[in-house]
């Protein structure tokens, strides 16, 4: 596959590097949404607890979802409303031309409603000569403007005051000045009339609920309440995923969904519709009907799709695009199709199509965060990975992508030919010509490769004699086989003192590359030789401790659900361990407490990699450093710094320059933190920091020179 | 439990007024009319007593204003209820935790009233207020099975608001701008 297809998506990323106005505000936007999450769940009791009880609920309710779907029809039409099950758009558009025409309606008055923007609703309503108003104020602008959304919760965000007041002077030929209040004031007025002459209201739904046969619709502004009582014939468009079982089931949705979206529990109004309500007495009032569109468009499919499944699960919180580093940047419009950021990628294959998702799949450089922000904890990662794969069976992976995921072959040739693969690395004009022939960064300065390997010389080192506590698997992947063997041995030391056998046995990469950029056969082959590498020494008793952090969430995360939940891959699981974590357990059980003086005096700011999160977050190491007395502070924007693995080491808009304007919020909080190093247990989040800050950046190993 | 009720309703900026009898509430709710200068309310989900009590104190602090009053004609709707000022109508239950008000309704009507005025106020009896968000499902089973055929429940927790302009909370864009709760408690 050639880059020629993603020259509008090159186009659109340089746009945005270029001019971050934008961007800005959408990074102000999701800040805020994580931050309100965030105060939210303090509150909350058992705070993230909920995202389990979400989890399992959706699981229940999409295995059985076709018994659900009847059950929700049938007790749906006992209370009189008119249920339809549309096979795709168009056969839900052609069903609401027809209702259209059928009551001569011309004045349609929508609130928010994703499905209506996924199956392109409005625009075949207009042709057929029907005024169809969008209410949601952040939609309505959207639309006058003649725009998308940016934002899912905040569609209109990249419009301040001044540039809405300018909209609706034009819409209503009349001055607005620009401040909110007067805004408000204009759109109530704007809108009042086309609420109250509106024939039909047109809504989405966020819950339909088998038990009763009713539906959930959640606002803030109250224009769906409006919009679903005011007219003589009410529409919801509903995506089949989203049928639950029971009403504890929708009060759980309808809380996850505003928590995530925006620390509300629950939005301003919750509207629980059952039948069609009369609208006050007299023969008029018994006229109104009531329909519910109940849309598969490909959703049937993705439940019969292992690995496309889960995004069955999503409530369309936006969680996900609050916490994504790479749609911060670009934004909706690029990082997106109709649905944006990261579910946009799955929910674009599975609705508008494989090749659609894959223009631009790309963006996603696989740090996981959006899955640990996931009120369903959807495993968008790996989907994504799954669609890259499938993807590339089709078109071929780039060029620059085959070379990331063959960074280990490399790396071992790296090493076999040390001397001169450091001459080359350390060439600028080599460089240079590396950039342009197979997309590795020429600005980014590389670890040099070591002629001997941590594995040739942890064979060759004397067996040391000690007090044996535990059994160790000692897992290396790249770098510090390669690159920096001292740190590896350096660790093992470190667990030998504290009393653990360590051993290194035959094992793999943890090939977490292949994963990042949709190499899933490859993928797929390291984790389950891995996992029958491994696994028998943990049935022996042993545990395995991984000093990269992405390592470590590979065998931990992506193993079990690469190899289908095999028994090797979650026994070596459920025993994988970070190498802080481990090494504080020892020390507190083995009551040798560390010099509590050794780092005094130093001030630590620590980034946590992204693929820590699931894990344990970075506090293994935080601790081990605070024992030894260093002031370590947590420094975090909340989101990626950028590098994304191997993403950041590719040059160019999709790689070098989008990962150092990921990063840029975070380098300016380091300069300013007044720490005076910068720790971090990765070793390419270490790259990225000491290029993007001109700070020293050290492993926590380092620190103590036992390196 | 009301008064873990009224915080939360408050923090989600509503208001809430606690009163001993229903005499009490329909004296509040005048006083509401007077200093907000209504000229039309109008009423829907009441008792009828309550309905009386509020005619009655509206006559004496208010005597200009006009009281829409169930049943309302389907020819007038939504008109009608679009002129009112403020709506008052009864609230079936509330949640503690979450600062919300449910309303049941089993003709639109009542959700017009709610839903067009700017000012909404809703009656609450403290005994009706329910601790926990997730206790609240007996209850809805329960008035979901009630209505066979129609009903809409609305939860509503504070006025209308929005933040799609620059991310500012403001309030009232198309439903109400204020929500009031008036709280009958026998205990207050
Ligand atoms: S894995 Fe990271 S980059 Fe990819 S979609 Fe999720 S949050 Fe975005
Ligand atoms: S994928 Fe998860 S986080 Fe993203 S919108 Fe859906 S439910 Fe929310």
């Amino acid at each position: 596959m050639t880059s020629q297809r993603y020259t509008s998506l090159y186009q659109s990323i340089e746009a945005a590097l270029e001019d971050h106005s934008k961007s800005d505000l959408l990074r102000g936007c999701m800040k805020r949404g994580r931050d309100t999450r965030a105060a939210a769940l303090e509150e909350l009791p058992g705070g993230v607890a909920f995202r389990g009880d979400v989890r399992a609920a959706k699981e229940r309710c999409i295995e059985a979802l076709p018994e659900l779907k009847q059950r929700f029809i049938d007790n749906a039409r006992k209370r009189g409303t008119i249920v339809y099950e549309a096979r795709d758009g168009a056969d839900a558009i052609a069903y609401c031309l027809n209702l259209a025409r059928h009551r001569g309606a011309r004045v349609i008055a929508k609130s928010k409603s994703l499905t209506t923007e996924e199956i392109d609703l409005n625009q075949p309503l207009i042709k057929a000569g029907i005024d169809v108003v969008e209410t949601d104020l952040g939609e309505l602008i959207i639309q006058l403007a003649g725009e998308k959304p940016f934002h899912l919760v905040f569609p209109s965000i990249h419009k301040m005051a001044p540039e809405v007041a300018e909209i609706f002077s034009r819409t209503t030929g009349q001055a607005v000045a620009d401040d909110i209040p007067s805004i408000m004031k204009v759109v109530r007025t704007y809108l009042r009339p086309i609420f109250l002459k509106a024939e039909i209201g047109l809504t989405g739904a966020n819950v339909g609920i088998a038990e009763t046969g009713g539906i959930c619709i959640e606002t803030n502004e109250g224009n769906a309440r409006l919009v679903s009582s005011l007219g003589s014939c009410h529409i919801c468009l509903i995506g089949m995923e989203k049928i639950v079982e029971t009403i504890e089931d929708a009060l759980l949705m309808v809380l996850a969904h505003p928590v995530s979206a925006s620390g509300q529990l629950p939005t301003n109004y919750v509207t629980w519709m059952h039948g069609r309500s009369p609208l006050g007495e007299g023969a008029a009032a018994e006229e109104r009907e009531s329909h519910i569109i109940i849309l598969d468009n490909g959703r049937t499919a993705m439940r019969g799709d292992a690995d496309m499944r889960e995004a069955l699960y999503c409530i369309r919180c936006g969680a996900c695009m609050n916490i994504c580093p790479t749609y911060g940047v670009v934004g909706g419009h690029t990082f997106g199709y109709i649905y944006p950021g990261p579910m946009g990628i799955c929910w674009t294959a599975g609705v508008h199509g494989l090749e659609r998702a894959g223009d631009f799949a790309q963006l996603c450089i696989s740090c996981g965060l959006c899955k640990e922000i996931c009120p369903a904890k959807i495993n968008m990662p790996h989907m994504i990975a799954e669609i890259k794969h499938r993807d590339a069976a089709a078109n071929g992976h780039l060029l620059v992508n085959r070379v990331m995921m063959g960074a280990d072959r490399a790396a071992r040739l790296g090493s076999a030919t040390a001397p001169l693969a450091n001459a080359v690395l350390a060439s600028k004009p080599l460089r240079a010509l590396l950039e342009k022939t197979i997309g590795l960064a020429a600005e980014r300065t590389l670890p040099p490769f070591v002629a001997s390997t941590f594995m040739r010389r942890f064979a060759k080192r004397p067996k040391p004699t000690f007090e044996l506590i535990r059994n160790v698997v000692f897992f290396v992947d790249v770098y510090a086989n390669y690159n920096n063997p001292d740190l590896g041995l350096a660790a093992v030391d470190a667990l030998e003192r504290l009393g653990c056998k360590v051993i290194v046995p035959n094992q793999e990469v943890s090939g977490y590359p292949y994963i990042a950029y949709g190499g899933m056969d490859q993928a797929r082959r390291i984790a389950r030789r891995n996992s029958s590498k491994l696994a028998p020494w943990v049935r022996r008793g042993y545990d395995v401790v991984a000093i990269e952090p992405t390592a470590a969430y590979a065998l931990a995360v992506s193993y079990p659900v690469l190899t289908r939940g095999s028994e090797e891959a979650r026994l070596l699981s459920e025993h994988t361990f970070e190498l802080f974590e481990y090494l504080n357990r020892l020390e507190d059980e083995t009551g040798q407490s560390p010099d509590p003086e050794l780092l005094t005096g130093r001030r630590l700011g620590f980034h946590c990699a992204c693929h820590q999160r699931p894990l344990g977050g970075g506090r293994g190491a935080v601790d081990w450093l605070r024992r030894r007395g260093a002031a370590v502070e947590l420094i975090e924007t909340g989101t990626c710094c950028g590098m994304g693995g191997t993403f950041g080491l590719k040059g160019g808009l999709l790689g070098y320059d989008l990962s150092q304007a990921v990063g840029q919020p975070l380098f300016d909080l380091f300069s300013a933190s007044g720490v005076d190093a910068i720790v971090t247990e990765s070793s390419v989040c270490s790259i990225q920091l000491a290029e993007g800050t001109a700070m020293r950046v050290y492993h926590p190993l380092e620190l103590l020179n036992l390196v | 439990m009301a008064f873990d009720f009224a915080s939360r309703f408050e923090k989600l900026s509503g208001i809430v007024h606690r009163v001993g009898s229903e005499a009490a509430a329909a004296a509040t709710i005048a006083q509401i009319c007077q200093t907000s200068q209504a000229g039309c309310i109008a009423l829907a989900g009441l008792s009828s007593t309550l309905v009386a009590l509020i005619k009655e104190a509206c006559e004496q602090t208010c005597p200009e204003l006009s009281i829409l009053t169930e049943p309302y004609a389907a020819a007038d709707l939504p008109l009608a209820i679009d002129r009112a000022d403020i709506g008052v109508t009864g609230i079936s239950f509330a949640i503690a935790q979450s600062g919300t008000m449910v309303e049941v309704a089993d003709n639109d009507a009542l959700r017009l009233v709610s839903s067009l005025p700017r000012i909404h106020i809703g009656l609450l009896r403290a005994e009706d207020i329910i601790e926990h968000y997730h206790d609240s499902a007996g209850r809805i089973r329960a008035t979901i099975a009630d209505h066979p055929e129609n009903l809409v429940l609305s939860f509503i927790s504070g006025p209308s608001r929005t933040g799609d302009i620059e991310l500012k909370l403001t309030l009232g864009v198309h439903g109400p701008e204020e929500a009031h709760c008036v709280i009958i408690d026998a205990a207050a």
